[in-house]
């Protein structure tokens, strides 16, 4: 499975052209595959662009080195990578021609990977089951919701506001974690989700089942998220504003992956999903590190509510059920564990599958989880495994 | 007098009805070797669980350092100076070699979540100086780990599993340290060489004391200064191997049991 | 005693019977497997449908067994096929995470659920709406100054077998004393000649048949099902389990009497009882293990060290 990274040595010393030719070739063609998926409507073309996705990766699960290959090339082309996946983002709601509904996806897509890098820190870093990642979503939106609706607050005043609130709920999910593992804290978790669920479905000042409408859209210098932005005589739809919003959430929670996962914290979590009695042994406050990624988790989850509010401006509780806790699961475990890139895959797979396949219309439910099943089955440790960290000069 | 470095007290626990340890008294100083042995469910691990804090004692006293660390939790007593590793070795499958060292070091790190995330630099930079010196310590413990480091601790061989809980220990800067039977699951070329693997470790930090649960009986003629011999949860012999060894009352512990098994 | 109270208490021992029925599938799968089988209310609730559709088949056919015989005999059929389809559920999908983590093999069971919906969905005609259930024994019995309704004494009354069946299934049979040695240790089980395959299968066929009758009788209390009960039906047989000790029978039972009872309890007294019940019955589950993290019957598990 790991391959052997002395294998890679030879690698090593080959021009640093090729490795740029790779990463520009990875993320442009990933680049260019999500685009046309996107923008698709035939659903001939819809399933040859997923048989086409599927045959990558058959083609990483056969020939292992290339993924070490590929992996090699983005280490040490980090700046590169990074500055041409930057551009691209930035780039990417022109090249959608307008299309409204293809930005919308986009958002959602981005929201949910926010979610899923959320469950991720501790699912995929401590494997502390969490199944109310959709109920932090709710308190983050609906305290966001409710603060701009009730008093008019700045919808960049409420983010912080929301995810306070929702990081108090993400310990208050976390006490029971101190005694409680597994299966009994997975249901602690279910339960939590359901009792807010409700909650939110029967309160008065929530709106009830009708939730809550007419969530004002943020606005920046005097511009609305609602309105079209217009850039070098190209016109947006008013999608893009909460694209790039979208965006910069999602780079900030893998800015705060990549540093927690790096330090001390990441490696405490590690070691408690790894085993929870010897890490006590090691001196690690095993039920402030658990304690600590219900917070984490419920505090990112909130930030994305917020947007999610302010982007629809309609919210309900039928938008934070414990069905949409799992399908956050199913992203970070279908994508893999403690692996940021694939869990953003996963989100990004998870959310646009159904949306594509609504050409099935009836079957597409029945589609997307199966294939979650098949997945399961046949890759168990994800679409990208998690990776051993790397130290120092070390490829 | 001075006072020891570790000293229980009347240490007991029962589990229902089974008294697992009882009244047993201990005492180390700074530097020093003790083995502790007997027969296999005599309570000698349920003594470790005890001094680590994995158990709560159910009577008695723990000190370190004259200082009452009885019934705190596992984290704390770590990070006041006593690493153990396990029988059935626990460490960290499916992360590194060096991975599992630097979470030994966890105590002596400081990175806190604010850090991480404010101050990546910073955090970073103590990470890198903890896996430096996770090098090395697998380099002093054996020079064969130190090759491997990169490589998943979960890949690894018994002897070498031993070795890497060995440093893992050593990496928290501990005060003492608990080894629960080393030797358990190695045939004997594993065992002498881990033997050396141990003294060697020893001669390189002298002022380590060590508490050794140990079977074999050529590791502990060959390494304690001082045996214990429990027997039914209690303490029933302590002194130089040499003399204990020669006590009716452990020949029967022992040969008694051994007859039974033969 | 007050008309209202023995109304009340009658009608927690029909809801607890109930939910007894689907925990103790999920006690069971659990004790025997070490794997949360979530989509066991979904399973469960597969078999009204087939009663429904078998029904309709017997009656209109000139089959002379007339209605309340083509209703037993549907039910039977239906008890039957569900212990079939939670054995299949268990061959194509279930067995193949006995190795993998706990939270997959929920993950994927949760998905199994979804598929399992959706085929009654397509499969039933017009399968997403409500379909009305018959309700079953119509008629009351005079008890005192209370008219009971024979069904409610009914589902208590086959509750209990059925539990006492199980219990004596498992403790005095030869097919228990094998599902227990495999929930033991399966790989010491299987040096004593037990085929572990079949234990499992035998113990998928009891549970999703118990479930089953628990899905029919869910049913025909509410009068109606939908595609997607057995969600609910799920959870909260779930929670029963869990909240009772998973691996614990007489937990199952207890954790659903339980839940049975403060749901009863707050519809009776709360003016908006029904919108609150999930509320406070989810509420207990978080108490519970709060205060008994291994649920209330079950071991807590102490780590070989």
């Amino acid at each position: 499975m790991m391959a052997d990274p002395a294998a890679a040595t030879p690698l090593a010393h080959r021009a640093p052209g090729a490795d740029l030719a790779v990463v520009a070739a990875i993320e442009l063609g990933g680049a260019t595959l999500l685009g046309a998926f996107l923008l698709a409507d035939d659903s001939r073309l819809i399933v040859a662009l997923l048989a086409l996705l599927g045959a990558a990766f058959a083609l990483l699960q056969i020939r292992p080195a290339l993924e070490e290959r590929i992996v090699a090339a983005f280490r040490r082309a980090q700046g590169a990578a990074l500055g041409l996946g930057l551009a691209i983002v930035l780039a990417y709601p022109f090249a959608m021609q307008g299309n409204s509904y293809a930005l919308h996806l986009l958002v959602v897509a981005q929201l949910y990977a926010v979610l899923a890098l959320a469950l991720n820190f501790q699912l995929g870093s401590a494997n502390i089951p969490n199944f109310a990642t959709g109920a932090s979503y709710g308190i983050g939106a609906y305290a966001s919701a409710l603060l701009a609706i009730n008093f008019g607050v700045s919808f960049w005043l409420t983010l912080p506001v929301a995810a306070a609130v929702a990081t108090g709920f993400g310990f208050l999910l976390g006490f029971p974690s101190m005694r409680t593992r597994e299966t009994y804290l997975a249901l602690v978790t279910i339960a939590f989700g359901i009792v807010v669920h409700q909650m939110l479905n029967n309160l008065e000042w929530t709106g009830g089942p009708n939730g809550l409408v007419g969530i004002p859209a943020p606005t920046i210098l005097g511009h609305s998220f609602a309105a079209p932005i217009e850039v070098f005589g190209h016109r947006l739809p008013s999608q893009a504003n909460f694209y790039y919003l979208a965006a910069a959430l999602v780079a900030l929670a893998i800015v705060s992956a990549r540093r927690l996962h790096d330090s001390r914290i990441g490696l405490a979590w590690n070691a408690l999903r790894a085993d929870e009695l010897a890490a006590r042994c090691q001196g690690i406050n095993v039920v402030w590190y658990k304690m600590l990624a219900f917070a984490v988790d419920a505090f990112l989850a909130a930030f994305a509510g917020s947007v999610y509010a302010a982007y629809v401006s309609y919210i309900s509780p039928d938008n934070f059920t414990f069905l949409v806790s799992v399908t956050i699961m199913t992203m970070v475990i279908v994508g893999g564990m403690d692996n940021t890139l694939g869990v953003i895959l996963g989100a990004f797979l998870l959310t646009l599958l159904p949306e594509k396949l609504r050409i099935f219309a009836d079957y597409r439910l029945l589609f997307v989880s199966v294939v979650v099943i098949l997945f399961l089955i046949l890759r168990p440790q994800g679409l990208f495994p998690q990776r051993p960290r790397s130290y120092g000069g070390r490829q | 007098m001075t006072v020891p470095l570790l000293e229980t007290r009347n240490l007991s626990i029962r589990f229902g009805g089974l008294v697992a340890v009882s009244g047993v008294d201990l005492s180390l100083s700074a530097g020093e070797t003790l083995c502790i042995i007997g027969p296999n469910g005599a309570g000698k691990s349920t003594l470790f669980n005890l001094i680590s804090g994995i158990y709560r004692p159910g009577a008695g006293t723990v000190r370190l350092d004259g200082r009452d660390i009885t019934g705190w939790p596992a984290h704390r007593i770590a990070a006041a100076g006593i690493a153990r590793t396990f029988q059935s070795s626990r460490l960290f499958g499916d992360l590194t070699l060096v991975d599992n060292v630097v979470i030994g070091m966890h105590c002596r790190t400081r990175t806190g979540v604010l850090d991480a995330l404010l101050r990546p630099r910073r955090a970073r930079a103590e990470l890198e100086a903890a896996a430096e010196r996770a090098g090395e310590l697998l380099r002093l413990v054996s020079p064969g780990l130190h090759e491997r480091r990169h490589r998943l601790a979960g890949t690894l061989p018994q002897a070498d599993r031993r070795r890497l809980e060995i440093a893992r220990a050593l990496a928290s800067d501990p005060k003492i340290i608990l080894l629960d039977e080393p030797s358990s699951g190695m045939d004997d070329r594993d065992t002498d060489a881990l033997i050396e693997d141990i003294r060697l470790t020893m001669t390189e930090r002298p002022g380590l004391s060590y508490i050794i649960i140990e079977h074999d009986m050529r590791l502990v003629a060959a390494l304690p200064e001082r045996v214990a011999v429990i027997d039914y949860g209690e303490k029933i012999a302590e002194g130089r191997f040499g003399e204990v060894r020669l006590m009716p009352r452990v020949q029967e512990a022992y040969l008694g049991q051994k007859a039974a098994h033969a | 005693m007050d008309a209202f109270v023995m109304q009340n208490l009658l009608n927690w021992l029909v809801l607890g019977s109930i939910y007894a029925l689907v925990a103790l599938g999920f006690s069971l799968l659990f004790g025997v497997l070490d794997v949360i089988h979530f989509s066991h209310g979904d399973v469960s609730i597969v078999a009204p449908f087939v009663v429904l559709a078998t029904f309709q088949a017997l009656v209109s056919t000139a089959f002379p067994v007339g209605t309340a015989g083509a209703l037993v005999l549907a039910s039977a059929l239906a008890i039957l096929a569900v212990g079939l389809v939670g054995v299949l559920a268990d061959r194509l999908v279930i067995r193949r995470f006995r190795n993998a983590p706990a939270m997959m093999a929920l993950v994927a069971t949760v998905a199994l659920g979804t598929v399992i919906r959706e085929l009654i969905r397509m499969v039933y005609p017009q399968g997403s709406n409500p379909k009305p259930f018959p309700r079953l024994l119509e008629s009351r019995v005079q008890l005192g100054d209370l008219a009971v309704p024979l069904f409610s004494l009914f589902v208590i009354a086959v509750s209990v077998l059925m539990m006492a069946v199980l219990f004596a299934v498992m403790r005095y049979t030869p097919l228990g004393m094998r599902i227990r040695a495999v929930a033991e240790d399966r790989n010491i089980a299987r040096l004593m000649a037990i085929r572990p395959g079949r234990i499992f299968a035998a113990t998928f066929f009891l549970a999703s048949a118990v479930g089953a009758i628990g899905g029919i009788f869910f049913a025909s209390y509410a009068g109606v099902v939908r595609f997607d009960f057995g969600i609910q039906l799920g959870l909260i047989g779930f929670s029963a389990a869990v909240i009772g000790g998973l691996g614990s029978m007489q937990g199952a039972i207890l954790g659903s009497l339980l839940i049975a009872g403060i749901d009863t309890l707050v519809q009776a007294t709360m003016v908006e009882g029904a919108s609150y019940r999930l509320v406070f019955a989810f509420l207990l589950v978080i108490l519970v293990l709060v205060l008994r993290p291994s649920g209330i019957l079950g071991r807590p598990v102490m780590e070989k060290v």
